[in-house]
């Protein structure tokens, strides 16, 4: 299929192509889970709902099982960002998983604050199996708050 | 339950099938749990979930590649999947199953109810002239033949040879040579770096015991020449919609979309539905149930091939009735695909090779004509006739439309008339791929019950 | 230790990945890795073709392990975890890059960034492929027994199969009833059998297995455990006693048919509720098939049937956009069944373009035989009723007579509403089913694992998971059988060794782990003289709860531990 195509096929898509040759995206390294926000993501794909290109995806069994310690080497090693895509109340883990994550994210973020890095480059939202748009569209939100805090992001 | 099957290797204590043999090998007998008629999705789906449960099957094709007619599409609506993406796993794992045995080129006759959970059957394996296993598909053949014909397997859009590998994802990847039209020069086999040509195979003939039969015989397409008024067959720029999904597949012909008179590219398409279908005066009052949606996932890739071209579907109602069907439709609509409602009564040529399509627009109220540069027929789906002549001993009844009967249409799709043999897919009736791979299931699941609970045994079956 | 010697295989997915990606740069990118043995691309890495030929690299080659990298591992990471298995690696060994769903489809914009991340993607595979190892997977035993919620033709269909197949079957209905929605029903199309005489025959079929257990008035509460042992409380209510009493279950696998609810109108929609003229479908159904002689309603003839289709369904604003399948089958039917009824039936269907597919079309042809009107409008132009005097008009622009407005006087209007997902069960919530754009259940693959829920041991059938009729329904409810008997059949189950590992010199058993499992999985032991905690392998599910909780970081799960996401982040950045 052609681009064409693609722009006409995707009705939910606004505005012009991201991370096209001379505009620049930041690095976000995105936490998701096997069974619940990973399906959301490729269901993405599936859609052609568009995101940053540097949108990278490591997947996790369950959001609550992410160490700080890997975030934190995140940002040591260039991510701008890092998004937690939490399995929410849909955990097939049990209910505690959303209480637990969430313990996680303030753990990181006070050790974030430690190194004095900016608490806002870590996001969580619950992505549920469902949620294509809403993924895109944190997506697209936190490409934009961190290209406008990140001075050093580079052009590709 | 005694689910341990004895392969019968020995011929030589086996009594032949009929009279006299004339000094040729006896007949083999061959012994499996159930038979499944037919190799496409319908069959193939229904051989694994046997073959997954533990029972051994009898998956028998009459073509050269086991896939049906899915493993030629393009993609498949309404996700767009490519038709390959889903068949090629699935084919690879019915061939490797170690509870499957695949014949294709291969027909069966003369099944007889000898008892509950006992039929015996005639497999008939016709000469591919080439042994699969030792053939690498190195195409070597292909190049030294001499004789060209068209290709059925890309429904004569292109050539091929006699010596030739069906198509690029055909199972077995295997060559076969097409004896009709073979000259028998000999070239290939002189080509063939294994030896695995071999002139001197013969029809084979087995003797089958299973215990049950599972018919997934699929479905023919309306063949528009019996529609003289459209003209096909005689106006070069007219194509089947199957022709059309050779066009847009992967593994297509031309690499590229063009129109078959003069190889120029299309720029104002059209479709017409219902050709053969919903039209009594040739003989078939259904509804195809598939020719609107296949239609529209066609539109949809042409104008992602050819952003400029303008798509047309000419339709009486569309159906657009399946899980995410409707999206798609209205999907086809914002992309820019004219929908007019209308039927076609005549088609003419220009000598340019453009068409002129004459019909009702029915919006208008009034008589239309239009000049499309290339015409596609979404042609409607016919039975297989013939089915009920496979069985010897009881009869297969067919319903009004010679499709393979339900004796309970709606509490158990999948049962015939004939107690412990069984129907699955488009030989029930038109069906898309998601309603046939669970039209499979179904089948599947009264087949494994009769498998393990005879009506003679103290549980009893209902 | 030697290094390892990692395939590569970059599919085009005949065009799907390849029309963005450009694959042969991935691969001219990831060839010269250490590990990296071979690199090839691939047309179709599924086909069987290319299958054969890992296999061959993986022998000739003595490979360590392969990665793939195509579509997401939800399609395909067992395909080819097979092909590892058949080369004789250990399944485990195998890693796969997903650069279809995420790289060539999400950024089909943008080829050269799509080509770009793909080369990460398949870095990172190869990063993790470094420490993946031979793992000997837990087998567990199954419970061979299965939960059918809800007693409708789906449900009751689906536990006579299973029955028959030598299961126990649990078949769990909320209503005091059996039959569901098809209980109501009068005749049916393509049969001389009503409704309730079906749903009699399946019953006295379900009585007669001694393996069916049926609970009527019965909800299931509460859900525990995983495929192959699951642990289900089901309430059961009495006429005295609404809090009923409480049953704890053990199946292996549980199928969902728990149906759909009939849409109803909103106020004032197509004037519903403005006039008693105006009903819904199945009301109007009830209508033919209890009354004869004169057809009836409040005490006046009627003569005159409008019926407006896709009320609730194919809506242009508003959630249900999908078609509903069965509707205009069912209103036709009805209108027949009427016309054939009662003396002086007159039927005018209001439609937006009739869906009678395949052999339903006879139906359409019949009724158009008999002298039914059809008329039809399109989406955005549908037909609007106007309730005044105690008068009911159905106007139309009918563009089967090019556009021309038309009115019909009604003595009834029938409303046909379509199928919407049951909106007073938590049994999606209870089980975690995913629900699709149409908020009906959600299948892994429509064509590929069209029964089957992407929770382990859950299937899904008849119509919860979208719009059917009676013998669509049937073959879903025996498809999803068969799914639910294979996963049980053999009795035993091979789990993923993913569990959580112990680094015995790190921990220093403080409870935290212990506290955070909510399996019970940890156990506090001592080894060596020193307190440490310790892993029930069998009873470990691998989510990495107790991983992050450890202070001197003790904890890792195999296959995801902080070394390989570490390298995945390397290669990514």
């Amino acid at each position: 299929m052609s681009d064409t195509q693609e722009s006409m096929i995707n009705n939910t898509n606004s505005g012009s192509p991201l991370g096209v040759r001379g505009t620049k995206t930041a690095k976000i390294l995105v936490f998701s889970t096997e069974k619940i926000s990973d399906p959301a993501i490729d269901m993405a794909g599936l859609l052609k709902l568009h995101y940053p290109p540097t949108v990278y995806t490591i997947s996790v069994p369950c959001s609550s099982g992410i160490k700080p310690s890997w975030i934190l080497y995140a940002y040591e090693k260039g991510f701008d960002g890092v998004f937690i895509a939490a399995d929410g109340s849909d955990c097939v883990y049990g209910e505690s998983c959303t209480e637990k994550t969430g313990h996680l994210m303030a753990k990181t973020h006070n050790m974030m604050k430690e190194k004095e890095i900016d608490p806002a480059r870590l996001r969580m939202a619950a992505i549920c199996s469902v949620c294509s748009e809403s993924f895109v569209k944190q997506m697209r939100n936190f490409n934009e708050y961190l290209l406008k805090t990140r001075e050093t992001i580079p052009n590709p | 339950m005694n689910k341990e099957i004895i392969i019968q290797e020995d011929v030589t204590q086996n009594v032949p099938l009929q009279g006299d043999l004339g000094g040729k090998t006896p007949i083999k007998n061959i012994t499996y749990d159930a038979l499944v008629v037919g190799a496409g999705i319908a069959g193939g789906e229904t051989a694994l979930n046997l073959a997954n449960t533990g029972y051994k099957v009898l998956l028998v094709d009459k073509e050269l590649s086991v896939g049906g007619k899915m493993i030629m599409l393009s993609k498949v609506f309404p996700t767009l999947d490519c038709a390959a993406c889903i068949t090629t796993p699935k084919v690879s794992e019915i061939s490797r199953h170690p509870n499957i045995t695949i014949f294709t080129g291969s027909e069966v006759s003369n099944i007889k109810k000898i008892n509950d959970n006992e039929f015996t059957a005639k497999v008939t394996k016709h000469p591919r002239y080439v042994h699969i296993e030792d053939c690498t598909a190195c195409q070597l053949c292909e190049k030294a033949c001499p004789v060209n014909v068209r290709d059925q397997y890309q429904f004569g859009l292109i050539g091929r040879k006699a010596a030739f590998i069906p198509f690029s994802i055909c199972s077995p990847k295997a060559a076969a040579i097409d004896i009709d039209n073979c000259t028998l020069c000999g070239a290939c086999e002189k080509a063939c770096p294994t030896n695995c040509i071999d002139f001197t195979m013969e029809t084979e003939e087995m003797n089958l015991h299973v215990k049950t039969v599972v018919l997934a015989t699929g479905f023919k397409l309306f063949d528009p020449e019996n529609m003289p008024r459209y003209g096909y067959g005689k106006f070069k720029n007219i194509l089947t919609a199957q022709q059309m999904e050779r066009e847009l597949a992967p593994t297509r012909p031309y690499n590229t979309i063009l129109r078959p008179g003069d190889g120029k590219v299309p720029d104002k398409i059209a479709y017409v539905l219902c050709v053969g279908s919903r039209d009594a005066s040739v003989g078939n009052p259904l509804c195809s149930q598939i020719c609107c949606m296949y239609s529209i996932k066609q539109a949809q890739l042409l104008m992602g091939a050819l952003p400029m071209a303008d798509v047309t579907i000419y339709y009486i109602n569309i159906r657009s009735f399946g899980k995410g069907f409707e999206e798609f439709y209205q999907q086809a609509k914002g992309m820019g695909v004219n929908f007019v409602k209308g039927k076609i009564g005549k088609i003419s040529e220009k000598e340019n090779g453009n068409l002129i399509l004459r019909y009702e627009d029915i919006n208008e109220g009034r008589l239309q004509e239009a000049e499309h540069d290339m015409v596609i027929l979404s042609t409607g789906v016919l039975p297989n006739t013939g089915i009920e002549k496979f069985f010897d001993n009881q009869t297969l009844a067919l319903d009004p439309f010679n499709f393979v009967g339900q004796s309970d249409a709606l509490i158990s799709p999948a049962k015939t008339s004939i107690d412990g043999v069984f129907v699955a897919g488009t030989a029930i009736g038109p069906m898309d791929i998601p309603d046939t791979i669970l039209s499979a299931g179904a089948a599947s699941s009264e087949a494994i019950s009769y498998l393990l609970a005879p009506p003679t045994s103290p549980k009893g079956r209902l | 230790m030697k290094p390892k010697k990692i395939g590569v295989y970059i599919c085009h997915c005949g065009g799907n990945i390849s029309d963005y990606v450009d694959v042969e740069k991935v691969r001219q990118s990831v060839e010269g890795e250490d590990v990296v043995f071979i690199a090839k691309t691939t047309m179709f890495a599924c086909s069987d073709a290319n299958q054969r030929d890992m296999v061959e690299d993986i022998k000739q080659n003595e490979l360590d392990g392969v990665i793939v990298a195509s579509c997401s591992p939800k399609l395909h990471l067992l395909t080819f975890r097979n092909v590892s298995v058949r080369a004789d690696l250990n399944k485990y060994t195998y890693v796969h890059a997903n650069i279809r769903e995420q790289a060539s489809w999400a950024h089909s914009d943008n080829k050269a960034a799509a080509t770009e991340k793909a080369i990460h993607l398949v870095k990172a595979a190869i990063a993790k492929s470094r420490y993946a190892q031979a793992l000997e997977t837990n087998k567990i035993k199954t419970t061979k027994a299965v939960a059918v919620v809800g007693a409708g033709v789906a449900g009751m269909k689906a536990a006579i199969t299973l029955a028959q197949k030598d299961t126990h079957v649990f078949l769990i209905e909320k209503m005091p009833a059996v039959g569901g929605h098809v209980a109501e029903w009068g005749s049916l199309f393509s049969t001389n059998e009503t409704g309730s005489e079906m749903v009699n025959r399946l019953y006295n079929e379900v009585k007669q297995y001694d393996n069916i257990s049926v609970m009527t008035n019965s909800e299931v509460i509460e859900n525990k455990g995983s495929v192959g042992n699951i642990m289900l409380k089901v309430r059961t209510k009495t006429e005295n006693d609404n809090e009923g009493h409480i049953a704890e279950i053990n199946v292996g696998s549980v199928l969902m048919a728990t149906g759909f609810d009939h849409y109803t109108p909103e106020e004032g929609e197509f004037g519903y509720h403005s006039s008693d003229k105006i009903i819904t479908l199945p009301e109007f159904k009830r209508m033919v098939d209890t009354q004869n002689g004169k057809l009836v309603h409040n005490g006046k003839e009627v003569k005159n049937i409008a019926y407006i289709y896709c009320v609730g369904s194919r809506q242009t604003e508003g959630e249900n956009t999908y078609c509903s399948r069965n509707c205009c089958t069912s209103t036709i039917h009805a209108a027949v069944t009427a016309k054939n009824k009662f003396a002086g039936i007159h039927n005018f269907h209001f439609t937006r373009g009739l869906r009678t597919y395949g052999k339903q079309e006879i139906i359409y042809a019949e009724s158009l035989r008999q002298g039914d009107i059809y008329l039809q409008s399109y989406e955005e132009d549908p037909a609007t009723v106007i309730a005044e005097n105690n008068k009911v008009i159905v106007k139309i622009n009918d563009i089967l007579t090019s556009g021309k407005e038309l009115e019909v006087e009604a003595d009834l209007v029938v409303l046909v509403t379509g199928m919407v997902p049951r909106t007073d069960s938590n049994m999606g919530p209870l089980f975690k089913i995913p629900k699709g754009r149409d908020k009906f259940f959600t299948e892994v693959h429509m064509k590929l694992r069209p029964v089957e829920t992407v929770i382990d041991g859950i299937t899904i059938a008849g119509t919860c998971q979208g719009p059917k009729n009676i013998a669509e329904s049937v073959n879903s409810a025996l498809s999803a059988a068969t799914k639910s008997y294979t996963i049980l059949n053999k009795g035993e189950l091979e789990t993923d060794p993913l569990v959580a590992t112990i680094d015995p010199e790190k921990c220093t058993w403080c409870g935290a782990c212990e506290e955070a499992c909510p399996f019970d999985a940890i156990i506090k032991t001592d080894k060596n003289g020193k307190t440490i905690a310790e892993i029930n392998n069998t009873v470990c599910k691998g989510c990495g709860m107790c991983a992050p909780v450890c202070d001197p970081d003790a904890v890792n799960l195999i296959a995801c531990s902080s070394k390989e996401i570490m390298s995945m982040i390397d290669a990514l950045v």
